[in-house]
């Protein structure tokens, strides 16, 4: 363990984030965070990368109403639920899309109680609540998770793959492997940890 | 996904109770599941005084008993820990994972549990794939559709497919993997054949007919759309062509449409069986011809490739052979055994390989074996997450969390001061040196219950760590209302307590902490020296056995587990320390309907409260001694 900083490792917001200061984040004003979530030091997150209100090469993006839609003001790039825990070295970075023959980045949304292993890179659609991402994972681009969804460690989600909930998925490129037990996600058992993992960071 | 330190496993009992089929349904018709009394306690069936025999966490049978506790289900009829052994699994819908749409069980077996929709998986790395255009560049998405991978960039180009229209994928490809027969001349020459064949008395002339006539048909058959090339044609083309057979062949009017009940009647059968003996090899060479006659119609074998034969073509092997031998294929062209294993037998190559429609998967209840009760019945939506019924052991049976004990620096004298102050790392317990484990039992249930632990002083196996429980017995609280302990903690000294560990030290016989409804005990284990490794220099070792073998030896490590050679070899996570932990808990359960029933264990106290107690045994895993 390094020496401690003088300050204390955590910066804690008035919703109770704590927020690593040597995580990495950039574009702030595009991130949401929901209270009560961690971000470990050496964490990317990357709001810099939200949707663009209408590029020059797409004229016709105003007759789009969900890309009018992004470009009023609500370009909001990363959000996280309450309770979830992001690992060190974990890299989050909304999904991108070659849509219309541009690229343009979605918005990122992470759920309640979800844990993001350590130097895991996650560019998901969406996280659901309760899911579990295991250290080395890698989530592709635009890939769904749907609650209690337990990707283990390593695995490769390719992009656009759907986990439905309950399953567990490993490998590369990640398959269903298997069904989390049903008392998963209870509180205080596994799956159920994200309190008591909040509670022990300080 | 093996956990990592510290773990808790919880053993099933049924492990120990003997699953003889036969013995169980009997004992549970004869009286069902009320007069068989509760066992929660292993009883292994080998004689009465292995009934106190301690659980052997290495045992290669309690691999089969121990099971994560999220895992494990509780039969409030049984009284009873139910593993995914002591259950049975009802389907209660089908859906696809992938767009996590429903299929009606009606359609589930004619689509060939696949999803109808536009869900397929790659055929070279079974990663989803999705339905891309080729005009990337225009404003309006048209043109050609394709299926693409986007882990291995596999397309159906690839294999030479191409969409018109971005829906109905599966039908699509479909229509182009069976062949496009022109439907007018198949039926005209299909009703020939079989219209010929109904005739009991034609029946040989025909096929005498067609032997020699289907020959030269074969030769330019190639051309010719009616005949089945792929796989999926020819067995539609068979599954018709034996209908038909079956139909003309069978004098009782059972219905043709099902193979299974049309071959199950002894007459049909032998009917069969006579097609395969001498009766078929006279009747084609004419010699038997009359005594033929007199029988029922019989049944023959297709003939023709229009009926789904396929004759390979005698060059056919050597031309594969020379195709995997020239440049252009190589070892990249050639489909691997995973691939082929989800494709037609005759896909070689990886031109062969069609996309596969996503697997179907499907959302199950889950019933007591014994007593039939639902335990667990999910909503029925794919998409919900949650439950009409859950009954999960974790909401009977305490939790068990287990965290390591940091010493203050100062207390104890015989460990160096260096190692105390941290944390111990669990994945490398050093052999001989005491740790201290705070053992955390939360209850979930609104009775407030009574612990008691026991434990094996030396754990079972060759790797004896000693464990001493130091307050063996103990209560946990009801799990009353969340209230109650927000407002506690906001002044109880319990909090600060957990948060600073450094004012107590461990005391035999009394509870560490305790909170509303949780009680934490300490738990002191001596990790035991590995055999066969000679030892470090801090290890005192007193254990005989281990002292020799550690003379023999130096680091021979036989990861085979082959050895017959005890001592010597260390086996396969014999390393781990497993602490097999026998928890027994009694309460006094409100009076609900079955106070009377006399539940083996629970016995009737006055009118509205039982005392129960259910036992069971626990592994904890504490860690991994350094060798």
């Amino acid at each position: 363990m390094p020496p401690k900083a003088a300050k204390g490792e955590y910066i804690e917001t008035d919703t109770g984030n704590k927020i690593s200061r040597r995580s990495q984040i950039h574009g702030t004003q595009h991130i949401i965070l929901g209270g009560k979530s961690i971000i470990q030091a050496e964490a990317v997150i990357r709001g810099d990368l939200f949707r663009t209100s209408s590029s020059p090469s797409t004229p016709d993006s105003k007759s789009d109403p969900k890309a009018a839609a992004g470009g009023a003001g609500n370009s909001i790039a990363i959000t996280i639920g309450r309770y979830s825990y992001i690992s060190r070295s974990a890299i989050l970075r909304p999904p991108s899309r070659l849509h219309r023959g541009v690229h343009s980045y979605f918005p990122l949304k992470i759920g309640d109680h979800v844990f993001v292993g350590e130097r895991s890179v996650v560019e998901a659609a969406s996280v659901g609540n309760h899911v579990h991402i295991g250290k080395d994972a890698v989530i592709g681009s635009m890939a769904i998770l749907k609650e209690f969804a337990y990707v283990l460690d390593g695995a490769v989600v390719p992009a656009g793959m759907v986990v439905p909930s309950w399953c567990v998925v490993g490998g590369a490129p990640a398959r269903i492997v298997g069904e989390v037990g049903e008392g998963y996600g209870v509180e205080g058992a596994e799956g159920g940890m994200a309190r008591e993992r909040y509670r022990m960071v300080r | 996904m093996s956990r990592p330190f510290p773990y808790a496993y919880i053993s099933c009992p049924c492990a120990e109770t003997s699953v003889a089929d036969p013995a169980r349904k009997r004992r549970s018709r004869e009286s069902p599941q009320k007069a068989s009394p509760v066992k929660p306690r292993p009883q292994p069936q080998i004689d009465d005084e292995e009934d106190e025999q301690t659980f052997d966490p290495r045992a290669p049978r309690s691999n089969f008993s121990l099971y994560p506790p999220e895992q494990l289900l509780y039969c409030e009829d049984c009284h009873q820990i139910k593993c995914p052994r002591c259950i049975t699994e009802e389907i209660l819908c089908w859906y696809c994972p992938n767009c996590l749409f429903e299929t009606p069980s009606s359609m589930v077996r004619s689509e060939g549990n696949r999803c109808a929709r536009n869900c397929f998986n790659c055929p070279a790395c079974t990663a989803p794939l999705s339905v891309t255009t080729l005009e990337n560049r225009g404003g309006d998405q048209s043109g050609p559709w394709v299926l693409s991978c986007g882990y291995c960039m596999w397309t159906t180009l690839d294999i030479g497919i191409k969409f018109d229209k971005p829906t109905n994928i599966r039908a699509q490809l479909a229509k182009m993997t069976t062949e496009p027969s022109t439907p007018a001349t198949r039926t005209r020459q299909m009703s020939r054949t079989f219209g010929d064949l109904k005739s009991p008395l034609s029946m040989y002339s025909s096929i005498d007919d067609q032997l020699p006539g289907s020959r030269p048909d074969n030769e330019d058959a190639p051309l010719d759309t009616s005949i089945p090339r792929t796989r999926d044609a020819r067995f539609a083309a068979l599954k018709a062509f034996y209908k038909d057979q079956i139909a003309a062949t069978t004098t009782s009017g059972v219905d043709p449409g099902d193979f299974g009940s049309a071959f199950s009647s002894p007459n049909t059968l032998h009917r069969i069986m006579s097609i395969y003996t001498a009766t078929r090899m006279t009747a084609l060479y004419g010699s038997g011809n009359k005594k033929a006659r007199s029988r029922p119609p019989m049944m023959r074998e297709a003939v023709s490739a229009n009926e789904g034969l396929a004759i390979p073509r005698p060059d056919s092997e050597s031309t594969i052979i020379k195709r995997m031998a020239s440049d252009d294929c190589g070892w990249d062209g050639l489909a691997s055994i995973e691939q082929r294993s989800f494709q037609s037998p005759d896909a070689r190559f990886v031109e062969d390989l069609l996309p596969l429609p996503s697997l179907l998967r499907t959302k199950r209840s889950k019933r007591c074996k014994s007593c039939k009760h639902i335990l667990v019945k999910p909503e029925f939506k794919p998409s919900s997450t949650r439950y009409r019924i859950r009954l999960i052991a974790l909401s009977y049976i305490p939790l068990a969390t287990m965290r390591p004990l940091i010493l203050p620096p100062t207390t104890s004298t015989s460990l160096p001061s260096l190692s105390t102050a941290a944390a111990p790392n669990l994945d490398a317990l050093t052999p001989q040196r005491p740790i201290q484990l705070l053992l955390t039992l939360k209850n979930h249930m609104f009775d407030p219950v009574r612990i008691t632990l026991a434990t094996p002083s030396v754990t079972p196996g060759r790797v004896a760590s000693k464990v001493t429980i130091l307050c063996p017995q103990f209560d946990i609280g009801a799990n009353s209302d969340v209230w109650d302990e927000a407002l506690q903690s906001a002044t109880a000294p319990d909090r600060s307590s957990r948060t600073s560990p450094y004012e107590k030290v461990a005391e035999a016989g009394k509870v560490w902490d305790k909170g509303r409804n949780w009680t934490t005990v300490v738990l002191e284990v001596v990790p035991g020296s590995l055999p066969g490794i000679k030892l470090g220099k801090a290890a005192i070792d007193s254990d005989d056995e281990a002292g020799d073998d550690s003379d023999e030896n130096e680091v021979a490590l036989d990861w085979s587990g082959k050895s017959q050679d005890h001592g010597q070899q260390l086996q396969p996570d014999e390393d781990v320390l497993e602490i097999p932990v026998f928890v027994r808990m009694e309460w006094n359960s409100d009076n609900q309907i079955e106070s009377e029933e006399g539940i083996g264990s629970g016995k009737g106290l006055g009118g509205d409260s039982v005392k129960r107690e259910l036992a069971y045994w626990k592994v904890l895993g504490v860690g991994r001694i350094e060798s």
